[in-house]
């Protein structure tokens, strides 16, 4: 209980440090009155005009104090609106945040739906013709950046053959799974193979060591079945590094694939957090920034107690510590 | 921190996804020979070509549709006669005019007729040059910090690993576009060229907190070995220490980041190129190139994004086999557990 409390703790630190820092840099951005004053008012602006849009944006008052009136508004939920357009920030962000959910959950799930059972079975057989082809594809893979990938999908999926429409439409789930499901396919794969790399690796490295310990030599000697021996006494106690390296991507993933968002036109956290920052839209820059950072830190939470599932040893060290 | 959490940070080091690239990770099995000197041989043939992109015979072949040299190298003026010709081995592919497809090169030329192959040398010049630079910095300042991190502990260690987790915790691409935005000028960056150091400096910003953690585990698991504790009770300084006894052991580990930290932000940098936010326009990038040309992928001219594409997968790929060859010599995985 006290470890879920001090983590809690510095989970708020993180949040807080993390949205200080944004506001103030944010602030600092060269330009960043001019080129908003120029959205606003069209070019040609004279300085009155120009002081007006200052003092209305609030952006007149010292940072501290706007990172504070920030705050208050933030945690009485009022989250204000788009400098230009006048929207409230919550619709940009409602819109943005379910395609970025939808890119990571396919994303993950396609690249751990396939690390686990090539990993647990390179591991097994460590060194067969199975595990080098895996491990050297693997190795390859790591080495493709997303802008590479994409391109190399997009002409053999779309051009070529025109399975798959390319800038990919977004369609809600539950209106039409199909278009759907074609509209996310080929941004999935894309971000899918990177992942699946470094997890394969992961997860087939720790495996090794796991194999050897004795519990999975009694195991065998008690005649249980190789399947049961792999994937239910020597999955587990492996994957403490996958679960650390899958909640970190999750943070990752839903606000760092700008690059695949943008590819395939798509209006996720990423491109609406960059776009912002072009624009110079603070609030919306800060909102997308929390945001993601509050997922970042909850997800690195849940792995925490993730860990105390995984291994019942890790519970015992905790209590008594 | 919990033991448990100490134990991993000092077991797998995690270093920020930027899009693609991943940290080194255990490799068990020791790779053949041949890949290894193909790699070596690949970049140095890379790093010969992109010096001397201007003078090497193989480079040039496309030059002639130009009134001179020079013009070809900078590309100043374009050539329509040639625009757009697949490459000479392309037998598979229609011409997107519906003319004879002449093919061209090595690889194609591109929209404005310039030839892929060379632009994708003078490419790997401005790649190399702002991720060699960008690691070289990085790795400074981040064995610095690490080392005082791991070695004093304390406040300072506090102090750093607070920051390291802070600057973590933002989507490491997020974090390189910001640092952009943040160096550029935009009143003077918008239409003519723009400088190199911006993309560097951010770079530099972006590789320094994971490699300020790998050190720090690295120099942890030094401080307490013999022959330091020797040095000090010898009465050695903390410089002293850390410089003549913990640094000179680190180092072997040091270059296999270094490698690994090349590739990641020749990554980096293509990504920022692709998003348009690299070095600007006539000094071509193999993310600037790929990115340009995937309005000629949808109709069909797939050369001219896929062949930049395809060398900048070599060189990452040769640059993380050598990172992978140097990680196994030297044990890097025991020198950090």
């Amino acid at each position: 209980m006290r470890y879920v409390l001090r983590r809690f703790a510095q989970t708020i630190f993180v949040v807080v440090l993390v949205t200080l820092l944004t506001s103030v840099a944010l602030r600092f951005l060269p330009g960043g009155t001019d080129v908003l004053v120029a959205l606003k008012t069209g070019p040609g602006a004279t300085p009155e005009q120009a002081q007006q849009v200052v003092k209305d944006l609030g952006l007149d008052k010292p940072w501290y104090t706007q990172y504070f009136s920030w705050m208050s508004n933030f945690l009485s939920g009022d989250w204000g609106t788009t400098f230009q357009s006048n929207q409230p920030i919550t619709t940009a962000v409602k819109r943005a945040l379910p395609i970025s959910a939808y890119l990571m959950v396919y994303g993950q799930l396609l690249a751990l739906s396939t690390a686990i059972p090539v990993a647990v079975w390179s591991a097994y057989r460590q060194n067969s013709r199975f595990d080098r082809v895996s491990t050297t594809s693997a190795f390859a893979m790591l080495s493709l950046p997303n802008y590479i990938v994409a391109p190399v999908l997009m002409y053999f999926l779309s051009v070529q053959r025109k399975w798959i429409p390319f800038p990919s439409i977004y369609t809600s789930l539950f209106d039409d799974p199909v278009a759907h499901f074609k509209a996310f396919v080929l941004p999935s794969v894309t971000i899918a193979i990177p992942l699946f790399a470094g997890y394969m690796r992961l997860l087939r490295a720790d495996m090794i060591g796991t194999l050897q310990s004795e519990f999975i030599t009694t195991a065998r000697a008690k005649g249980v079945s190789t399947a049961n021996i792999l994937f239910r006494h020597a999955l587990r106690p492996s994957m403490f590094s996958l679960v650390t390296s899958a909640a970190v991507n999750v943070g990752a993933l839903m606000g760092g694939v700008v690059i695949v968002e943008q590819f395939f036109i798509l209006n996720g956290m990423g491109r609406l957090t960059v776009e912002s920052i072009f624009r110079r839209e603070y609030p919306t820059v800060q909102y997308a920034v929390v945001v993601l950072a509050l997922i970042y830190v909850g997800v690195n939470l849940i792995a925490d107690m993730a860990y105390a599932w995984i291994d019942p040893r890790v519970r015992a060290r905790r209590a008594l510590s | 921190m919990s033991d448990i959490e100490v134990m991993l940070d000092e077991n797998a080091p995690i270093i920020p996804i930027i899009d693609g690239a991943a940290p080194p990770k255990v490799r068990v099995r020791k790779r053949g020979r041949v890949t290894k000197w193909l790699a070596i041989s690949w970049l140095v043939f890379i790093t010969v070509s992109a010096i001397g992109a201007e003078s090497l015979p193989y480079i040039n072949h496309s030059c002639d549709q130009f009134d001179s040299d020079a013009e070809c190298v900078t590309g100043t003026k374009a050539n329509i006669r040639y625009s757009e010709r697949p490459p000479a081995w392309a037998g598979f592919s229609d011409s997107p005019q519906k003319t004879e497809p002449a093919r061209y090169g090595l690889m194609g030329t591109d929209k404005n007729g310039f030839d892929l192959f060379a632009r994708s040398m003078l490419g790997a010049r401005t790649s190399l040059i702002i991720a060699g630079l960008a690691i070289t910095f990085g790795l400074a300042i981040g064995t610095f910090l690490g080392m005082i991190a791991g070695y004093f502990r304390g406040w300072v260690d506090v102090v750093i690993e607070n920051l390291t987790n802070v600057l973590l915790s933002f989507p490491a691409l997020l974090l390189a576009i910001f640092f952009v935005t943040f160096f550029n000028d935009p009143t003077t960056s918008a239409a003519t060229t723009r400088p190199l150091w911006p993309v560097i400096v951010s770079l530099v910003i972006l590789s320094i907190p994971p490699l300020t953690r790998l050190v720090r585990a690295n120099t942890i698991a030094y401080a307490q070995r013999d022959f330091v504790v020797a040095a000090r009770s010898l009465g050695a300084k903390g410089s002293r220490i850390l410089f003549k006894e913990i640094l000179p052991n680190i180092v072997p580990t040091l270059m296999s980041f270094a490698l690994t930290g090349l590739a990641l932000l020749i990554v980096a940098e293509g990504a920022l190129a692709f998003l348009g936010l690299s070095v600007e326009a006539p000094t071509p990038t193999w993310g600037a190139m790929i990115s340009f040309g995937t309005s000629a992928l949808r109709e069909g001219s797939w050369w001219i994004s896929l062949m930049p594409a395809f060398m900048l997968f070599l060189t990452v790929l040769s640059i993380n086999l050598l990172g992978d060859v140097l990680a196994q010599r030297f044990n890097t995985r025991e020198a950090i557990s």
